[in-house]
């Protein structure tokens, strides 16, 4: 092989090689940028654009000859029964929705949306409507439930301290009337609802809530912690009973004698249907049958094939147990609805698939509305102003004192000068904990002395930073000092100038750029420095990485502000950066080759 | 003797006029915290006694021997494994910065289009702060939702399961992989300055006689580099040991323990001073600690100072 053709495979492996390491370098900025525009749920099933995540089932509607296929991202679909075709499409592009099915509409109900309504016939046609919801914390993660009774639609969300039923007209278009569900176990969640007989069920997170429509007023309240401890999830009636289900059972409830008769299933309930005598419980491994009269119990497992996140089959599965959050019927066949986006077509009597389909890819959703979320939920703003301040004019002080002791350090001679730079070297061997507890205990007691505040203060945290990077400060500057040729200063002094003098006009000037690389780097320290915010301040002087772990702290599975305010801490820094990474790039290498 | 001494001190007093400022604040900031710490490290320094604080019950070596040689004092328990895991965390993220800093360094040092970009790409991680990187990385470690997983498993199928990373041994890899990854552009652009120093004529002669790729490297570029990697190395070793950010963010954001393979030296005497209140052991542990990095910071010296001598 000639040289140079050897020459150039061995440099294009070289550059392939660089450009791997050059993404898997970037990859995680990229990744934090990108989790922080999608929806928490979508990050919580792990849809990646690569392999596409489908959303899961959430409900299955029979409607003459159509199936509808509802899914966790509000996407609708609609399908011919048999084949399992897809006929229409859309998606309300929201995140934990509801949905219902009229003669002519489907509703979709969520949090941020409120009510949507779309034409059955062509779901391109599709209408808002905003209800009067109170201000709420949108960080967390709201439910919402809607329920159809007596040509009226009725909403409520599953929010701690929301206990209001909302009636709309869906002919009018409007809300028409409000209900309190104030109730003596009040503060409630509201978790599903059920139109029974001419009143209003609420499953409550404590117990079920039963509501005179007409006179508006709650007429009874079952405390039932005991059977479902985080609340009745759904509602189902039965027989002129009513099945109750939460996380941990699903039980028979008496509303005439108002307590629960039956223990039907004990377990995780992810859906609830009932259709005769029979009770289906769709459950994480396949569903059971529960039949009322003969009070027997049947297990259904092998429903689903095995999908990976992007729904494709993995090999030569079989069928397999899954989750079954919904169910609808159709004689013997069932029509189930799983995790991603997997549908079945069951026959119960032979226990056998004979139909699968699989929904749509979810819609990814791309949106500012984190970073919107972030900030009414924290005062990122004044964690944002107080790391500027503090780093700011700590790197101000820190550049001043360390100028002029790297200096005096670089040209004279002075007595204590080797002892003196010794210590300073020193300084940095040492652990930050070990200057930070009896700094700790020191502010503490001064301010006892004196009464003056110094811990939770500006003037601690900025003396403690100033004070911190000056050692470090005079290390990197002697360096730029000491290349500023000595023959300039001398030829200032034979002119008569001071040596104050000369220091201000002929050295100051030229150690400019190196000064202006080392401040940059102290800004930087201090904006990444943790512990010492972490103790010396309080909630007004807050900085940025305090603020973050407190919020974070309370906010540990919404991944989606997490990574937004991760975004927001390190944009700044790295727009400083990039403007003047010339001056840093050049000061810190100068220094680090000649030390 | 002492007259040279005064008439230089005379002669540049100028210069202790420039140095006060930063004397003054070194004193309060560095020296009396130093000492208060070896003091504090001798006293009773626990929860009930905080109010006195410098009066607290003076129990000698009390303090060490609970770190040390007590087999049932409480502050033991865990300690031996942070040590243990500060040993590897600092070993392997040093070198591993300095190697793959050293390798990008090689890599981005040659002649192609877009070299300015592609360094400055790689100078991305370094900017990143370090709690941010702790927060992304405890996502990204995530079992189900962490796209470490997702792409091991998901899409290039390289393991049948989804392994736990946040639990378990695989708790010292991650608290690795982040701090490499965080600190390595460092590295590289300081290598890549150590680089740009070699004369090209170095390379041209070892041409000339034949020299392999290899034989260039470890007879022209490592040794001509020694100033750089030593100071990395250095920094390296100090920084690592001392290093607290990216693993307390890492586990509960800031609230969670790390657990017997992710907890190192700080986190632990962190925990012991400011959520325990044991400060007097957190001081004790934090004196044993300095001492034992001074020595290895001697011994660095020293064997820095007889390879540059037996070089010359």
């Amino acid at each position: 092989m000639p040289y140079y053709l050897k020459k150039r495979i061995i440099d294009w492996v070289i550059h392939m090689f660089m450009f791997g390491l050059l993404a898997v370098t970037l990859l995680p900025i990229g990744w934090m940028i990108y989790s922080s525009l999608k929806e928490n749920t979508d990050i919580l099933i792990g849809k990646i654009p690569l392999s596409n995540a489908r959303n899961n089932v959430y409900e299955i509607m029979l409607d003459g000859p159509d199936l509808w296929v509802l899914t966790s991202d509000g996407g609708i679909n609609k399908w011919e029964k048999k084949s399992l075709k897809e006929e229409d499409h859309t998606t309300a592009q929201t995140m934990t929705t509801h949905f219902l099915l009229d003669k002519k509409n489907v509703w979709v109900s969520s949090a941020n949306k409120h009510l949507q309504r779309f034409d059955k016939n062509d779901l391109k046609k599709s209408k808002q409507f905003k209800l009067p919801l109170p201000d709420f914390d949108k960080a967390k993660v709201v439910n919402t439930t809607i329920v159809s009774g007596w040509g009226k639609i009725y909403f409520t969300m599953g929010y701690k301290g929301f206990e209001e039923l909302l009636e709309f007209d869906p002919i009018e278009e409007k809300v028409t009337r409000r209900f309190s569900l104030k109730n003596k176990l009040s503060p409630t969640q509201v978790r599903s609802l059920l139109p029974f007989k001419d009143k209003m069920l609420v499953g409550l997170d404590k117990g079920l809530l039963k509501l005179d429509l007409k006179s508006g007023k709650v007429e009874a309240v079952y405390n039932l912690v005991q059977y479902l401890p985080i609340g009745i999830s759904r509602l189902r009636a039965i027989n002129g009973k009513i099945v109750i289900s939460g996380n941990t059972g699903a039980f028979l409830f008496d509303t005439a004698k108002g307590e629960v008769t039956k223990t039907l299933y004990t377990g995780n309930v992810l859906g609830l249907r009932v259709h005769g005598d029979k009770v289906y419980v769709g459950t994480n491994r396949g569903f059971k049958l529960y039949d009322l009269k003969t009070g027997k119990m049947e297990d259904h497992a092998q429903l689903f094939r095995q999908v990976r996140v992007d729904g494709t089959v993995i090999k030569d599965s079989e069928y397999a147990p899954a989750e079954v959050a919904t169910l609808a019927f159709s004689g013997e066949r069932l029509y189930l609805g799983s995790t991603y986006g997997r549908v079945s077509i069951y026959n119960v009597k032979d226990k056998r698939v004979v139909g699968e389909g699989a929904a749509r890819m979810g819609h990814l959703v791309i949106s500012w509305v984190n970073y919107i979320d972030m900030w009414r939920n924290v005062d990122f703003g004044l964690y944002l102003r107080n790391s500027f301040f503090i780093c700011g004019l700590a790197m101000v002080f820190a550049m001043v004192f360390a100028t002029l002791a790297a200096y005096a350090l670089s040209r004279f001679d002075f007595p204590g000068s080797k002892s003196f730079s010794m210590i300073i070297l020193a300084t940095q061997m040492v652990p930050g904990i070990m200057f930070l507890i009896p700094t700790y205990s020191n502010f503490v007691k001064l301010t006892e002395m004196t009464g003056f505040p110094i811990k939770g203060t500006y003037y601690g945290i900025v003396f403690v930073y100033s004070a911190f990077f000056v050692p470090f400060s005079i290390w990197i500057l002697r360096g730029f000092f000491a290349a500023i040729p000595v023959e300039l200063e001398e030829a200032a002094r034979i002119d008569g100038c001071s040596p104050l003098q000369v220091f201000w006009h002929v050295a100051l000037p030229l150690a400019i750029p190196g000064i202006i690389a080392t401040g940059i780097y102290v800004f930087l320290q201090a904006w990444d420095e943790l512990v010492f915010a972490w103790v010396l301040t309080s909630a007004d002087t807050m900085t940025i990485p305090v603020g973050i772990r407190n919020f974070v702290g309370n906010y540990q599975n919404r991944f989606d502000l997490i990574m937004a305010a991760a975004t927001v801490a390190t944009i700044p820094v790295m727009i400083l950066f990039f403007m003047l990474q010339k001056y840093i790039v050049k000061g810190l290498t100068a220094g680090a080759v000649k030390g | 003797m002492f007259k040279n001494w005064w008439r230089r001190a005379v002669k540049y007093r100028v210069a202790y006029l420039f140095i006060l400022p930063t004397i003054i604040g070194m004193l309060i900031l560095h020296v009396t915290p130093i000492f208060q710490g070896i003091y504090m490290s001798f006293l009773d320094l626990s929860q009930f006694t905080l109010n006195q604080y410098l009066a607290a019950p003076f129990v000698w070596f009390q303090n060490y021997y609970d770190v040390l040689i007590n087999p049932n004092s409480p502050v033991r328990i865990g300690l031996f494994e942070s040590a243990r895991n500060t040993a590897i965390y600092t070993i392997v993220v040093t070198f591993g910065t300095l190697w793959i800093g050293l390798l990008a360094a090689l890599m981005v040092n040659r002649e192609f289009k877009g070299k300015g970009l592609v360094r400055t790409l790689f100078l991305f991680p370094w900017v990143v702060p370090t709690y941010v990187t702790g927060i992304l990385w405890g996502f990204m470690w995530q079992k189900e939702v962490g796209i470490v997983n997702i792409l091991l498993k998901d899409v290039f199928h390289i393991v049948a399961e989804k392994p736990f990373w946040l639990i378990g041994p695989n708790t010292l890899w991650a608290i690795i992989i982040p701090t490499i990854w965080r600190y390595w552009p460092f590295s590289m652009l300081l290598l890549l300055a150590g680089l740009q120093q070699i004369p090209e004529e170095l390379y041209e002669a070892a041409d000339i006689d034949g020299a392999s790729p290899w034989r260039k490297f470890w007879m022209i570029t490592w040794p001509l580099l020694k100033p750089v990697w030593a100071i990395l190395i250095l920094f390296g070793l100090i920084y690592n040991v001392y290093a607290f950010n990216i693993v307390i963010m890492m586990f509960g954001f800031g609230a969670g323990f790390p657990g017997e393979w992710g907890d190192l030296l700080m986190t632990n005497i962190f925990r012991n001073s400011f959520m325990q209140w044991n400060f007097g052991v957190g001081t004790a542990i934090s004196v044993l600690l300095m001492i034992t990095m001074i020595i290895i910071v001697n011994v660095w010296f020293i064997y820095y100072r007889k390879a540059e001598e037996s070089t010359k």
